[in-house]
């Protein structure tokens, strides 16, 4: 076994997660631009654009699930050692409230349409069973949940793309490149 | 090692923070935040709320209501249409629901307000069928464009309490293709009672049956009870037209049937305020009967949501754009009434259970 060498430079995350990583970001992405636009802007597209909401959301559960168990049976290459501390803690912070916030929406939406009273269906027919009964009141507040994590991820994602860049293009420390393969 | 941030160029901080703000831009711009022409459901909100609708926990349309239950029965030509579940032959659980059109959940029952019907129709194996009919015979709008411009002229006046009839004469002054619907509208005889009255879906579905063949419809849920002209019925009771329904009810059921038009070549099936041919074919899929009343704060019909879009396998939405409207605006609707505290219904448990008219300040 060899220890992570201290060069300052990150070694290249597995191929499942790199992976993982930039598919599910292209579909957060998508799922982003559509609910957004289905919950704001009236068109006539909004039945087709909401079955590809949910389509996507469960797949994006299930892909969720796979990339947690992955991200703790797999190994991470480390931060740069000599990356400041602060620093360090709002990798780690951030990444912790990444995959919070990636495994709670899809959740929640199946959660808040199941206490709405609505039939949750996939592109193709296929049925998904309601997470609980009735309650009109939970609907609220977790539609309103869904927003705000919504939001929240956004904000997150905005910052996750600004420090990525921050280590590809100023420091140039190779935190960047881990994620690239390289 | 890693390069001092101090020693970057402007070139390089450009590259850190313009991808992300652009990403954001980008995000900002699909919710509408930058194009504030564009009509969103909140809009919807804002504009019922200016035709009079509270925030007190009711609909932003079609507030006052009352619940009813009992049975639907489906007929064979129901299910040689549609292959959904609902027309299979069981004896199937509805719930119902009664209201006038407003979005004033205390407006005193008058024989000139447009009421509704909305309805769920559920398979033990899961399909649910909801619609929400209107005693209109056409819708007065066509598309989404039309449907905000008729909220806005919906507008309550802050003093005199009513919609400017200016607005509303403007509305179908600049809308000729709606010549047609005004004037059946004008034309239509208001029956008696919600009795007696007969529900339209307006908008169109599409029937697949076993064959995959489709066929696109109207819903009309076409009164059994004898039609008997709405003047001189006027009680002097707020809620007479659901104290009568109530009484009807402690006597016996009463029965609707749902009958499709089916849309021949050439009848416009995705514009809902366009007739279709008067020879079309009426077949009738069923019948629902009703046998019990509860106040919509007793019920679960209270707080769900009749959104016309949410169908079983077998019936799916036309082309309508009215449609697609409606599923993200009942949506919003249900979602910001829920998360309110609801204020008690126009009509209580008690007047249910106890339906005398009695003539109250409130009637006309
Ligand atoms: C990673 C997964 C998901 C993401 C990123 C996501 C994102 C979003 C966003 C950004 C909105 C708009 C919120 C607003 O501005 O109010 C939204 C709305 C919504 N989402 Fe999701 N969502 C996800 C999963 C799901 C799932 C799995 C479901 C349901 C099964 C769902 C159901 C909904 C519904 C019903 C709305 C409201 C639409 C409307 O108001 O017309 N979402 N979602
Ligand atoms: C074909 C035309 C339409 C028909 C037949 C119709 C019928 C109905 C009925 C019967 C209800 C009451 C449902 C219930 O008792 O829960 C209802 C509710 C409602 N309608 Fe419509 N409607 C039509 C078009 C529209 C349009 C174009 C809009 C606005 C964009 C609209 C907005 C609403 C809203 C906001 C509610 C309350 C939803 C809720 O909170 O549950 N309707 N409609």
């Amino acid at each position: 076994m060899s220890l992570p060498q201290n060069t300052g430079k990150a070694a290249p995350f597995p191929r499942l997660s790199i992976m993982l990583h930039w598919i599910m970001a292209a579909l957060i992405l998508v799922m982003l631009f559509v609910g957004l636009f289905m919950a704001h802007i009236s068109s006539i597209h909004y039945a087709g654009l909401f079955t590809l909401h949910r389509t996507v959301g469960f797949l994006l559960l299930l892909l969720v699930v796979i990339r947690l168990i992955n991200r703790f049976t797999n190994r991470t290459p480390p931060l740069p050692a000599d990356l400041p501390s602060p620093m360090k803690l709002a990798a780690h912070l951030s990444h912790i409230l990444l995959y919070g916030f990636m495994f709670a929406l899809p959740l929640v939406g199946w959660a808040m349409l199941s206490a709405g009273g609505y039939p949750i269906t996939l592109w193709g027919g296929c049925h998904i069973p309601p997470l609980m009964g009735f309650h009109p009141h939970l609907w609220g507040a977790l539609r309103c949940l869904h927003s705000l994590l919504a939001y929240g991820l956004i904000l997150l994602i905005l910052a996750h793309i600004g420090a990525a860049l921050l280590h590809g293009v100023i420091r140039r420390d190779g935190v960047m490149g881990s994620m690239l393969g390289r | 090692m890693a390069r001092s941030p101090h020693s970057a160029s402007p070139a390089r901080w450009a590259a850190v923070i313009l991808p992300p703000l652009c990403l954001g831009g980008f995000l900002a711009w699909s919710a509408g935040l930058l194009t504030p022409a564009s009509i969103s459901p909140s809009h919807f909100m804002q504009r019922f709320h200016n035709a009079g609708a509270p925030n007190t926990g009711f609909r932003r349309a079609h507030a006052k209501g009352m619940c009813v239950t009992g049975w639907f029965d489906p007929s064979p030509e129901g299910r040689a249409l549609s292959h959904a579940g609902v027309f299979k032959g069981e004896h199937l659980p509805v719930i119902g629901r009664f209201s006038l059109a407003p979005p004033l959940p205390y407006l005193p029952d008058n024989p000139n307000i447009a009421r509704s019907l909305a309805l769920q129709i559920r398979t033990p194996s899961g399909d649910d069928w909801r619609m929400a009919l209107v005693d209109m015979p056409l819708q007065s709008m066509r598309d989404i464009a039309d449907a905000y411009a008729f909220f806005k002229a919906a507008r309550l006046d802050p003093v005199t309490h009513k919609p400017d009839p200016e607005a509303v004469k403007a509305y179908a002054a600049q809308r000729p293709w709606l010549n047609t619907a005004f004037e059946q509208a004008k034309a239509h005889q208001q029956p008696s009672d919600l009795t007696n009255d007969t529900y339209n879906s307006l908008d169109s579905f599409i029937l697949t049956n076993d064959a995959g063949k489709k066929t696109a419809v109207r819903w009309a849920v076409q009164a059994k009870e004898p039609f008997r002209p709405a003047e001189g019925s006027g009680a002097n009771d707020g809620n007479y037209l659901f104290k009568r329904l109530v009484q009807t009810l402690d006597e016996r059921p009463l029965s609707w049937d749902i009958v499709a038009t089916i849309a021949r070549e050439g009848d416009p099936v995705n514009d809902p305020s366009q007739p279709w041919n008067d020879a079309d074919q009426k077949v009738t899929v069923g019948t629902v009967t009703f046998t019990k009343a509860y106040s919509e704060d007793e019920n679960p019909c209270g707080p769900m949501v009749f959104d016309p879009t949410i169908l079983p396998e077998g019936i799916s939405v036309s082309q309508d754009p009215l449609l697609a409207l409606r599923a993200s605006v009942y949506m919003k609707s249900y979602a910001t009434r829920s998360a309110e505290h609801k204020t008690p219904s126009m009509v209580t448990p008690n007047d249910v259970a106890n339906p005398t008219l009695t003539s109250d300040e409130k009637g006309q």
